[in-house]
């Protein structure tokens, strides 16, 4: 499995200010979420990525190829969504879609195609010949994910895509972000809000002021050595049991059960027995990304 | 009873051919020319441009006009030559071009419309060049115009036959071309070096109008006292120097004229002038990206 972004070492800094320091991350293709607080240099290392900033110190390299030395190459593949305006408010969705092909290097045919499949595809059909000034928050951050993947990129890089949505702009945001695993498009979701990420992305880099704090697949944050339990009956005494073979921490008749290398829901049933006690729930532990970031001494995100 | 039904038809990957860099910049110099003349825009952003140019064409209209009328052109022709001509075309695209460079330099800026050009295959001088490239095309074909139109309009009705007068005064052409190439290097260059530094577009048209047309006055008062040297910051009466050059004629004392310089130190000025506002403008549409 090839990645689709490498770093190696990676600084860079805005005159004193450390943005980025001693970066290097790996990631698979698929889709990748960028978290961590404000300021802690998501959007810088997505710069970065497209070339637009030049590091320091380290490589970079997207889609096999080196950048900034190869920004162009690099930019025929990509797609960007900035957090911030890039819509002409003055233009149809429909001429600013087209544009936004032809400047993807798309023919003028094939644009025009492509602007209304893809108008079609977030919502924003029935919109294409109203002025891109007159849209609401939502319609625009649609219109700029539009714009994003209207010259069908290998690769897009959304920069805060829920920035600014209410609750049900958000949601449509969200599923369209899942759907670009249909699309066959890999996608870069830089956000600070950690569960927009734990429902898009299969794949997390954690940042820190500057700083990698994780980067890994989403998969590891479930776990089967750790599991927690609401028990009917004397919690006291089934934590007592517990405690010969695992690490157990109790809040009432709510247990956690860390076991590393042990089977952790075959102790707990063991420790049932014994202390002759009920559970109301029982299940794997799921580490939210918060529970590591507030672990690993991250800013709360 | 029919019932409608929905197809969701999903997603298309694109697999036909790309054109690359060179499409984008391409796609870039084409929507520098609708946004200059208004086009795939609101009907008010079309009418300026129209009536300027209107503006500039109507006196050659209405000459000719009267010529076939009257059956008097030549007579006329030594009032309403050329090179006059080229004194009211020459003003008239100063309002032209204070519109034109800001409505392609500034939104981009303000609507954040650069981040997307850095993400497509494109490099910020790309996007200087396409841009300037866009406005040149524009300007001079609104500054030459009026002139092909005179030109054809004055063959059309020439007494000697319009082969004879079109033959016999081919120079005309190349030189209303490069005349108007001299106004479009001189004030597109200030104008789109005073769009880069402002937010909005209707600051930028005003402080390019007032930064020309005060260079005048004030440059030639200077000369007046004695600073010949001031002569160099006549922005506006450079052009004008270089096209009686050109056109061999001189339709007005241009201050670099009173200032006692040859029309090739106007040239040269023009040229460092539009030399400094090309890195400036370089400079910012890197920094917007």
């Amino acid at each position: 499995m090839s990645s689709i972004v490498a770093t190696q070492g990676l600084r860079f800094a805005y005159g004193d200010l450390v943005a980025l320091d001693d970066v290097s991350i790996d990631v698979p293709p698929g889709r990748i979420g960028l978290v961590g607080a404000n300021g802690a240099g998501k959007t810088t290392l997505l710069k970065l990525l497209l070339g637009v900033l030049s590091p320091a110190d380290g490589s970079v390299d997207v889609l096999g190829h080196r950048v900034p030395d190869d920004a162009i190459a690099v930019r025929s593949r990509v797609g960007w969504m900035p957090e911030g305006d890039c819509l002409p408010p003055d233009q149809t969705a429909a001429d600013f879609l087209i544009y936004a092909a032809e400047l993807g290097g798309l023919p003028t045919r094939a644009a025009r195609q492509r602007a209304s499949d893809v108008l079609t595809i977030v919502g924003l059909h029935e919109e294409r010949f109203r002025s891109m000034g007159e849209f609401s928050t939502g319609m625009q951050q649609r219109a700029k994910l539009a714009q994003a993947i209207v010259h069908d990129p290998d690769l897009v890089l959304l920069d805060e895509p829920t920035a600014g949505l209410d609750p049900e702009g958000r949601e449509e945001m969200l599923d369209l972000v899942t759907r670009l695993e249909e699309f066959e498009i890999d996608a870069v979701i830089s956000s600070h809000v950690l569960t927009d990420i734990e429902r898009t992305c299969d794949w997390v880099v954690m940042l820190d002021g500057g700083s990698v704090l994780r980067s890994g697949p989403l998969t590891d944050l479930s776990t089967t050595e750790e599991v927690e339990l609401h028990v009917i009956g004397d919690a006291a005494a089934v934590e007592a049991s517990l405690a010969a073979h695992a690490e157990v921490r109790r809040d009432g008749d709510e247990l956690v059960v860390v076991a590393p290398g042990l089977d952790a829901f075959a102790l707990v049933r063991d420790a049932l027995v014994t202390a002759d006690a009920g559970v109301r729930r029982l299940g794997a532990k799921r580490t939210t990304l918060e529970d590591i970031f507030l672990a690993e001494g991250g800013d709360d995100a | 009873m029919p019932e409608g039904v929905v197809f969701d038809l999903g997603y298309t990957p694109y697999d036909g051919p790309r054109s690359g860099r060179g499409g984008a910049r391409w796609a870039l110099y084409r929507d520098g020319l609708r946004r200059v003349l208004g086009l795939r825009r609101k009907a008010r952003r079309k009418v300026l441009p129209a009536l300027l140019l209107a503006g500039a064409l109507l006196p050659a209209v209405i000459y000719v006009a009267v010529g076939i009328v009257a059956g008097e052109l030549d007579a006329a022709a030594e009032l309403f030559g050329h090179p006059e001509y080229f004194d009211l075309t020459g003003a008239i695209s100063l309002v032209f071009i204070a519109l034109a460079a800001s409505e392609l330099i500034v939104p981009d800026r303000v609507n954040g419309t650069m981040s997307l050009y850095a993400s497509r295959p494109l490099t910020g001088d790309d996007y200087v060049l396409m841009r300037a490239a866009s406005l040149a095309t524009v300007v001079f074909a609104f500054v030459w115009l009026p002139h092909v139109f005179l030109y054809v309009g004055r063959a059309w009705t020439a007494n000697e036959g319009l082969g004879s007068y079109a033959t016999g005064n081919l120079d005309t052409l190349w030189q209303t071309a490069l005349a108007s190439a001299v106004y479009l290097v001189a004030y597109g260059s200030v104008g789109l070096l005073v769009a880069s530094l402002s937010s909005r577009p209707s600051v930028a048209a005003a402080v390019f109008l007032a930064v020309v047309t005060i260079s005048g006055p004030t440059t030639g008062s200077l000369v007046d006292n004695d600073i010949p040297v001031a002569g160099l910051g006549a922005l506006q009466h450079h052009p004008g120097h270089v096209k009686d050059w050109i056109m061999d004629s001189s339709t007005h004392l241009w201050i670099p004229e009173r200032a006692e310089y040859e029309p090739i130190v106007s040239l040269i000025a023009i040229g460092v002038v539009a030399v400094a506002c090309g890195l400036v403008v370089r400079a910012r549409s890197r920094n917007a990206a």
